[in-house]
């Protein structure tokens, strides 16, 4: 990795018995869109929260551009922040919150004018100059932060959960927004978020924790494609398990057999290849057939509509419960409950997992 | 709205408990008014004569003034020593602190006669025996727990993620104190400010312990006054703090009420 621009070596935070940090190695490059990605209580926020420096670790420590930062207070390392709930200042006016961090550095009165409105124009608040935090919406209030925090041009900008307050349809937007400002803007974004489809639709690249470890990171077309654990392919998306029997390579291919057949699945480094095993299968990599046009053969259970996709639950004599999702559109088969169908899967749809 | 007879009933109740509770303070404003010099309703006509003879007393408007600036020393002492505690507490806010907090309540909870008795006996000791030092001290201790109850109210209501976000974004501990913190409980330290004067201009035991002739404080006066002669100058005294309070608390209320106008829009 070139030149990482943070980087967390063997961090540790424990309360009390619990190990929100347990021996965390991170990389941060430069410039990339990082997303921290886990369920509560995985250390993601404990991990930011080191970052930023209002977190002291039991252990471990953070280089910036090489240097040792762990012993310095927040306000000295330079790292931009947006929290959740925003944490606007409720007694300054729009831009006095934006002008803070200027302020503090001591800048000319002209100087800290001139970029407060470009950054409102940043993010198209330049309107809303004098209104107070109160009086804005959810949603203007997250971009009266962002300009906050961007105001003073840090290298590295910390998110936490910063849009987990806000409906679906403003969230979506927002993302889309974010995504093009760190475009322009080239600053490292650090992201923390329980969002998986925040996860997967802004980031460079994903880290995914759980219990105060790092399970796995990856780009996020690698970490749903490939993930390694049960816990990955069922955080990141949903995810079927086949328990299979694993009968070696067969050329570049690995085969599996379950219930009855034999199909190849691509290798993958650590996943056992004799012996039993446990294959990920993503619900849309499944094609339903009339009976008899697939392999397996199966009943519908239930089905959950969701407009442009539908979701089928078929039972499987062997296999239980499988989760089948196919787009509405040009759909094979119009599922009905109770209905006998049949279904199958391509030649390495499935993914071996390392903790069979 | 229908109107019935239940609701009239409660409606009746709490107008006369609220008159029960305002008509005994309101009896001193005729009483004020005598053409009398002993302490009466008026006789023949209605009379400012009292009141004359309050703003023409040297000792009455020495022992008003003493007042006023003890209890103004007290509301800034104990302001700022509750703030700077109830701050200290918000950030460790451990289990240490919350005691800590309960312990700072106590003195709301003793009697005032064993607490005055405890200031006597140390106050002894110290040499503060009918100093102005002495009172003021005593009355910063009095007065602590109404501010620290008051500011606390204020800073639970405080986000933590904003002193967080001031250092965040550049300002050490103390500028994020002053910028941010302090400017978002000044309400809960106005009135802080407010009830720890009240609790010092009013304070009658303490001060008839600590003191004996140098420190006259005007509820000292009253008491003595009462003891000593059945003089109506009392009433019109008493007349004056009744109007202070109210004007106190009008401006309290009117301010909280403009404070409050621009989140309603």
């Amino acid at each position: 990795m070139s030149n990482p621009i943070l980087s967390v070596r063997q961090a540790v935070k424990t309360y009390g018995k619990f190990r929100a940090l347990d021996a965390v190695d991170l990389d941060i490059r430069e410039g990339e869109f990082l997303t921290l990605l886990g369920p509560s209580g995985s250390g993601k926020t404990t991990l930011l929260s080191a970052i930023a420096g209002f977190t002291a670790l039991d252990g471990g420590v953070v280089h910036a551009r090489g240097g040792d930062i762990t012993p310095l207070p927040p306000e000295k390392r330079d790292f931009a922040m947006v929290f959740q709930g925003y944490a606007l200042f409720p007694t300054m006016t729009v831009a006095e919150n934006v002008g803070y961090p200027l302020r503090v550095r001591k800048w000319s009165k002209q100087d800290i004018r001139d970029r407060v409105r470009e950054c409102l124009d940043l993010v198209q608040m330049g309107q809303f100059a004098d209104r107070m935090p109160n009086q804005l919406s959810g949603g203007q209030q997250q971009r009266i932060a962002l300009a906050r925090a961007l105001s003073f041009r840090p290298d590295v900008l910390l998110l936490d959960e910063p849009l987990s307050a806000l409906d679906k349809k403003l969230r979506a937007d927002l993302q889309w927004e974010l995504k093009a400002l760190h475009e322009r803007l080239g600053v490292t974004f650090v992201y923390v978020t329980h969002d998986q489809d925040e996860a997967l639709s802004m980031s460079d690249r994903i880290v995914i924790l759980k219990d105060g470890a790092i399970q796995q990171e990856g780009a996020p077309g690698e970490l749903y494609d490939w993930p390694r654990t049960r816990f990955v392919a069922n955080f990141l998306g949903k995810s079927n398990f086949i328990e299979a029997r694993m009968a070696g390579r067969e050329g570049d291919r690995l085969i599996a057999e379950a219930a009855g057949h034999r199909f190849a699945v691509k290798p993958a480094a650590g996943a056992p290849e004799t012996g039993a095993g446990c294959l990920a299968l993503r619900p849309e990599r499944i094609r339903l057939g009339r009976p008899g046009e697939q392999a397996f053969a199966g009943r519908v259970k239930q089905i959950s509509y969701l407009g442009e996709r539908c979701q089928v639950l078929v039972d499987h004599d062997v296999l239980g419960e499988v989760l089948v999702s196919q787009p509405t559109w040009h759909a094979g088969v119009r599922p009905e409950p109770r209905m006998d169908v049949s279904f199958g899967w391509d030649a390495e749809a499935c993914v071996p997992l390392t903790d069979a | 709205m229908t109107r019935s007879p239940l609701r009239i009933f409660f409606a009746t109740g709490s107008w006369a408990i609220l008159a029960f509770l305002v008509l005994p303070i309101l009896v001193v404003i005729p009483v004020s008014l005598t053409d009398t010099s002993f302490i009466g309703l008026p006789r023949e006509h209605l009379s400012l004569q009292h009141f004359d003879t309050f703003l023409h007393s040297p000792e009455w408007l020495h022992a008003t003034w003493t007042s006023v600036w003890i209890g103004v020393i007290v509301g800034a002492a104990s302001t700022t020593l509750g703030t700077a505690f109830c701050i200290g507490c918000w950030f460790l806010s451990d289990r240490a602190a919350m005691i800590a907090r309960w312990v700072m309540i106590v003195p709301i909870l003793v009697p005032p006669v064993v607490q005055s008795l405890g200031f006597y006996k140390f106050w002894v000791t110290l040499g503060l025996i009918d100093t102005h030092f002495g009172v003021i001290l005593a009355h910063t201790l009095l007065a602590l727990p109404y501010v620290t109850i008051s500011v606390f109210a204020a800073l639970t209501n405080l986000d933590r993620r904003i002193p967080q976000a001031a250092r965040n974004l550049g300002a050490p501990l103390g500028m994020a104190i002053r910028t941010v913190i302090l400017p978002s409980i000044r309400p809960g330290m106005i009135t802080g400010a407010i009830f720890a004067f009240i609790v010092s201009f009013d304070e009658i035991v303490g001060v008839l312990f600590l003191t004996v002739r140098r420190v006259e404080t005007l509820p000292k006066m009253i008491w003595e006054g009462i003891q000593e002669s059945v003089d109506p100058v009392i009433a019109a005294v008493a007349t004056i703090l009744v109007f202070i309070t109210l004007l106190v608390t009008a401006a309290a209320v009117a301010r909280s009420y403009v404070a409050s106008k621009p989140q309603a829009s």
